[in-house]
């Protein structure tokens, strides 16, 4: 395959995966200002920056505030995360990166996908913050959230697996690893700074990954940060784990084999392979020796994106 | 839907009526389908087809002042018509034309006799910016400058005639394709009782072809197609036309040059390519022969051609049989290399390098369209009878300043096809523009991009001018 789509298709499945982060995230913030308290809702919109690395409009979030001031705080926030066109994080900027990448690359993909993705794509062209705002802002998280369902449904069934597809999913994994791991260190560091851990903030990281119900299945309905972590980062079973990323990483590497960047290529092959045995065989007990392990994955995820880059694309 | 309202000009020749009103007898059966269908049910099949070209993403890239914008190409669902016997001698004109023009390229980069001979002017061939002094002694696989032509014609009452000869990159066979895709879907049971010859096989036949132009000795080529990049107004036809030939979209930066051979690079390292269907223009193909800053071409590929290492489709230099000076001779090129007279005719055409034509022009300048010779896509042209005095002035100014830089035409009555506009049916001045191919021998597929000006009474039907498009049916005889 032509390098150059090989990271057009790496590309559309790293902008999809971030989109598709960013509305389960903010879809929680909007839930929680039916209900939350303040605290809650601000604490949800620290953890979202601090993983995405970025500072909010205004050069930062403060202290809490009551509740007209978190409601039009948080109406700002959901703009800059979702239709700011300056900010190149935002879902907007992510879903048209996404939708541009298969432009490009419609030959290597299914008309169902490219339509499908075009189709969402029109729908939100021409979107505000205002425009979601007065009724149901959640809904539009939601929809956002079912349409990349659905192009991944079409991807499944109507896509040859070729490089391209090895590509794609590649880019999916490799941002999911990246912005999993760096979410749970952000969650963990910030019940280090409060001396206790928010059960609702836990929940709701289990909520963002549809991992509630398996979780109250085998752990309980008590919401712990020990159990959550071992559902969401070391069991091979749920869709979104780490465990699995790695393990869908690791997969496509082989296949791919070294590339013709074959020093990037062995060393991207050498970490994917430390990274999937790392829930199984250095996985912690305890909590707090689970943070250090988490920040080194989400590093060794950057490391991989730029050993994938050496190997096929710009070798 | 009535066409009560509809206004037809005895003067311009209409698609779907007679001078007396009465439609053509091969376009009854459509006309009756309109009259029998309710004004909504027709916008719903208009809505419905240009929904699945935004659905679709077939779009363009505009250009303004400051930044690129991707637009949907309007469409009006309501095909023309063209009888089997029509088409038989549209193909005939336009393989002859194909096949003389070259035989001229071939010839002018080789032996010249026609220039020797007197038929065409020496200067007017190699003086003209399109002629690529580097390309002198080639002979590409079969001789196929051209393999792919995208001829512009207009009818009149006095029948088809050519208005230009796109020999470079001609682009509008996806719309052709689109087009017919939508409307049979708008159409579906007038589409299957009419028996349309179908168009959906051209990307089989352009590949045909493309294998047919192989260097010598690989039996297996492997095609590119080469794109500027997702900045090109044709983009959405690029990504199209790799598709239906299952071959790569490259651009420059994907290629380079070694060792006499063209690679592309590939997530299994450098593969060679044997076939680049390029749609690049001629001067960023290589910045060693060409522009040197042109960072779309690839340095050395022109050294690889010229070894027949790899085969460029359209072959560099070809742009100086489709000038718009070289145009006017092309009847006599037909008559000189093929011994026949020109199926199809030109428009008479006044090269103000001639002193008595540009007199002719200045003195006439309200009633012709002048065009510069080096533009296309509508660009720098002056239509005479709807330009104001001071534009005309200003254009007269520019001609007397280089003459030799513009020709003129007559402004022909082209003809008009049914439109929906708004709530109502009114007339369209259309143009066609049919693909012709040339491998080991011309292919044409029974169809064309059939532009639309879709502004009352407006005769500039590019796409990057507010033009539109249409389908075009060929019947089965």
């Amino acid at each position: 395959m032509l390098s150059r789509s090989a990271q057009s298709m790496y590309w559309m499945g790293r902008y999809l995966e971030r989109t598709e982060f960013l509305c389960r995230l903010i879809r929680l913030q909007m839930e929680a200002l039916l209900d939350r308290p303040p605290r809650d809702i601000h604490a949800g919109w620290r953890r979202l920056y601090a993983t995405l690395g970025r500072t909010p409009p205004g050069g930062g979030l403060g202290p809490v505030q009551g509740e007209d001031f978190t409601l039009a705080d948080s109406f700002t926030l959901a703009g800059d995360l979702t239709f700011e066109r300056q900010n190149l994080d935002s879902i907007w900027n992510c879903f048209a990166n996404c939708r541009e990448n298969a432009r490009q690359m419609r030959h290597h993909i299914s008309t169902e996908m490219w339509r499908t993705l075009n189709l969402a794509y029109l729908r939100i062209r021409t979107l505000e913050i205002q425009d979601i705002w007065a009724t149901a802002p959640e809904d539009f998280y939601a929809g956002m959230v079912a349409e990349i369902g659905n192009f991944a449904g079409a991807a499944e069934t109507t896509m040859y697996r070729d490089e391209g597809w090895r590509f794609l999913q590649l880019g999916r994994c490799i941002e999911r690893a990246q912005l999993v791991s760096s979410l749970l260190v952000q969650q963990l560091a910030m019940d280090s700074e409060a001396g206790e851990f928010a059960e609702l903030d836990w929940t709701s990281l289990l909520r963002a990954y549809q991992a509630a119900e398996v979780y109250h299945r085998s752990y309980g309905i008590a919401v712990h940060p020990a159990p959550v972590l071992d559902l969401m980062v070391a069991d091979p079973l749920l869709p979104g784990s780490l465990s699995r990323c790695f393990n869908i990483i690791g997969e496509h590497l082989a296949a791919l084999g070294t590339g013709p960047g074959q020093a990037s290529g062995a060393e991207a092959q050498r970490v994917a392979s430390a990274l999937t045995h790392l829930p199984e065989s250095r996985w912690p007990d305890e909590v707090t020796g689970r943070s250090g392990l988490l920040a080194r994955a989400a590093a060794q995820c950057r490391e991989l994106h730029f050993l994938v880059n050496g190997a096929y694309f710009d070798y | 839907m009535d066409f009560n309202d509809y206004a037809c000009d005895p003067t311009i020749y209409d698609e779907m009526f007679q001078s007396d009103g009465i439609p053509w007898e091969h376009s009854r059966e459509l006309h009756d389908t309109l009259l029998h269908m309710p004004a909504a049910s027709l916008a719903s099949t208009q809505e419905e087809v240009s929904r699945s070209f935004l659905q679709e993403g077939i779009s363009f890239m505009v250009y303004g002042d400051d930044e690129a914008e991707e637009r949907i190409i309007p469409v009006d669902c309501i095909p023309r018509i063209l009888t089997g016997a029509e088409w038989r001698v549209l193909e005939a004109g336009l393989s002859q034309r194909l096949r003389a023009l070259n035989h001229f390229l071939n010839d002018v980069y080789n032996q010249a006799r026609i220039i020797r001979d007197g038929v065409v002017p020496e200067d007017m061939v190699k003086g003209c910016p399109q002629y690529r002094l580097e390309m002198e002694g080639y002979t590409p696989p079969q001789g196929a400058w051209v393999a792919i032509c995208g001829t512009d014609l207009v009818r009149t009452h006095d029948g088809y005639f050519v208005l230009e000869d796109n020999l470079r990159v001609p682009s509008g066979v996806s719309y052709m394709i689109a087009t017919r895709r939508a409307a049979k879907a708008g159409f579906r049971r007038l589409y299957r009782s009419s028996r349309v010859r179908e168009v959906e096989h051209y990307g089989q036949l352009l590949l045909t072809v493309l294998r047919e132009l192989a260097p010598e000795g690989v039996p297996e080529p492997a095609i590119a197609l080469l794109t500027p990049g997702i900045y090109n107004a044709a983009f959405y036809e690029h990504v199209f036309l790799a598709q239906e030939l299952g071959a790569e979209l490259v651009e420059g930066r994907d290629l380079l040059t070694q060792d006499g051979f063209v690679y592309m690079r590939t997530t299994e390292g450098l593969r060679r390519v044997d076939i680049i269907y390029r749609r690049v223009d001629d001067v960023f193909l290589d910045p060693l022969v060409f522009h040197p800053d042109s960072v779309l071409g690839v340095p050395g590929l022109l050294d690889v051609c010229q070894r027949g290492n790899v085969t460029l489709v359209n072959t560099p230099g070809s742009g100086v049989a489709d000038d718009k000076s070289i145009y006017a001779f092309v009847p006599d090129i037909v008559r000189y290399y093929l011994g026949e007279e020109p199926v199809l005719s030109n428009v008479e055409t006044y090269l103000c390098r001639r002193p008595q034509d540009l007199e002719y022009t200045l003195d006439n300048l309200d009633k012709l369209v002048v065009k510069r010779v080096g533009e296309s896509g509508g660009y720098g042209m002056l239509m005479g009878p709807h330009a104001t005095p001071s534009e005309r002035e200003e254009y007269a100014k520019q001609m007397r300043a280089d003459p030799s830089d513009f020709i003129s035409q007559p402004v022909l009555p082209f003809s008009r096809s049914p439109c929906l506009v708004g709530e109502g049916m009114e007339p369209r001045h259309v143009d066609l523009r049919p693909f012709v191919l040339q491998g080991r021998e011309p292919r044409i597929t029974p169809g064309a991009f059939c532009r639309v000006a879709l502004r009352r009474g407006g005769l500039v039907v590019n796409s990057s001018q507010g033009g539109g498009c249409k389908d075009i049916w060929v019947l089965e005889d």
